[in-house]
């Protein structure tokens, strides 16, 4: 048995050693309050994988636009350093810390906790990284984003003809393996392997 | 009432790590994480950010999103004037995503938190659990409310035709991120537990 609280309603639960499911919830808010093991070498891959499609995604065009004989493109870098000159810095930073550096910032730090641990190391570092992962986990944007270059191309469609770039194809893919690699990772078996900090 | 909390029993959470301490701990010895009952200074801090985005929030919808400049002249719209310009060329699903993630979340959820709010001033006891379900709905939909600025900020990006076309962010784009910023933050320094407190036997 091991005591805990709930982290949203503060009722105090007592978590079986032995749960008959992998989840457990709070009795009185039903928050979920614990998630018992986690494919590591899954989890590994998965953010690899991440990582390496956002190589191209710093070089490859999302989109080219055609209007009246002239011609533009532009990467996700372009565009939002577009904004920048033009003078919407804050603007631009947003988009670009929310949608590109914090979801790769987060499969970062994933690797740098997951990997040792998967080893059998136990770092003392890891569950500081782990603080910052929570941090940057009520920023990140990925899949907002993804939806929003949905309704660029569908507004722009009226005032441009339009090429889909490869560049966007890598970003579906990037957004798809950040989300499953988020779903997979499970903090709580982290601490259930306890001794971190001894 | 069977439920005893963390107050009632002298303990303390680490929201991080979820282990169990005695009241008298300052710090997580699992974690390091910094330990408190209740998320200091979270209904001051609550009220602000909200009031805030609130704030921010008019200006963000009365004011122009961007601006399309072109040899036609210049094409300055509104949020509300992009939803109504996709429901009369007939893309409701657009139309619907735009509204529902501009115009409809942001107030939804500036309402939520001020509900929750009322709930935990007014000691409205009945509303606790209905008052947490909404909360758990705001934490979950509150990103989506981004969605316009990252549309305006791809645009601006991807038009740049010199004198031909061009398109220019609208002073609303900023008091619009900055409202999504604020109720972002006002959801983030709340504790769902202060609810619930009311509802304990002993008060602390
Ligand atoms: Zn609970
Ligand atoms: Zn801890």
């Amino acid at each position: 048995m091991q005591q805990t609280a709930c982290h949203e309603c503060g009722v105090l639960v007592a978590l079986p050693d032995h749960l008959s499911s992998s989840q457990y919830h709070c009795p009185r808010c039903n928050a979920l309050l614990h998630r018992r093991g986690q494919p590591f070498s899954r989890i590994i891959v998965m953010a690899v994988t991440t990582l390496l499609l956002f190589v191209p995604l710093t070089f490859l065009p999302i989109l080219s636009l055609d209007v009246m004989g002239m011609h533009s493109s532009a990467t996700l870098f372009e565009a939002l350093w577009r904004l920048v000159r033009d003078g919407y810095p804050a603007i631009a930073m947003l988009s670009i810390l929310t949608a590109l550096v914090l979801p790769v910032t987060l499969m970062l730090l994933l690797l740098l906790i997951l990997i040792p641990l998967h080893l059998g190391y136990r770092p003392k570092y890891v569950a500081r990284y782990y603080r910052a992962y929570e941090h940057a986990m009520e920023w990140g944007m990925v899949e907002v984003y993804l939806i929003s270059i949905a309704v660029a191309i569908i507004k722009l469609s009226d005032m441009a003809a339009l090429h889909v770039g490869p560049g966007l194809i890598i970003f579906i893919f990037f957004a798809m393996t950040f989300y499953i690699t988020t779903m997979w990772f499970n903090p709580d078996d982290i601490w259930d392997r306890d001794a971190l900090c001894e | 009432m069977p439920y005893v909390n963390d107050i009632e029993a002298n303990r303390v959470l680490c929201t991080h790590c979820q282990k169990l301490h005695d009241v008298s701990a300052v710090r997580c010895d699992r974690c390091g994480g910094h330990l408190h009952q209740r998320r200091p200074y979270a209904l001051l801090l609550s009220w602000g950010f909200v009031l805030s985005g609130l704030v921010f929030l008019v200006p963000a919808n009365l004011l122009p999103m961007m601006v399309v400049k072109s040899i036609a002249g210049d094409d300055a719209g509104t949020i509300m004037d992009g939803v109504i310009h996709f429901l009369h060329t007939g893309a409701y699903g657009i139309a619907f995503v735009i509204f529902a993630a501009s115009v409809f979340v942001p107030f939804f959820k500036v309402s939520v938190m001020l509900y929750l709010l009322l709930i935990i001033h007014f000691r409205w006891r009945a509303r606790i659990m209905g008052g947490l379900k909404l909360y758990r709905l705001i934490h979950f939909i509150g990103k989506w409310s981004m969605l316009d600025i990252f549309v305006v900020a791809l645009m601006v990006g991807l038009v740049q035709f010199r004198e031909l076309a061009t398109i220019v962010t609208g002073p609303a784009a900023m008091a619009f991120a900055l409202a999504v910023v604020m109720t972002m933050v006002a959801t983030e320094v709340f504790d769902p537990r202060l609810l619930f407190d009311m509802q304990q036997r002993s008060r602390t």
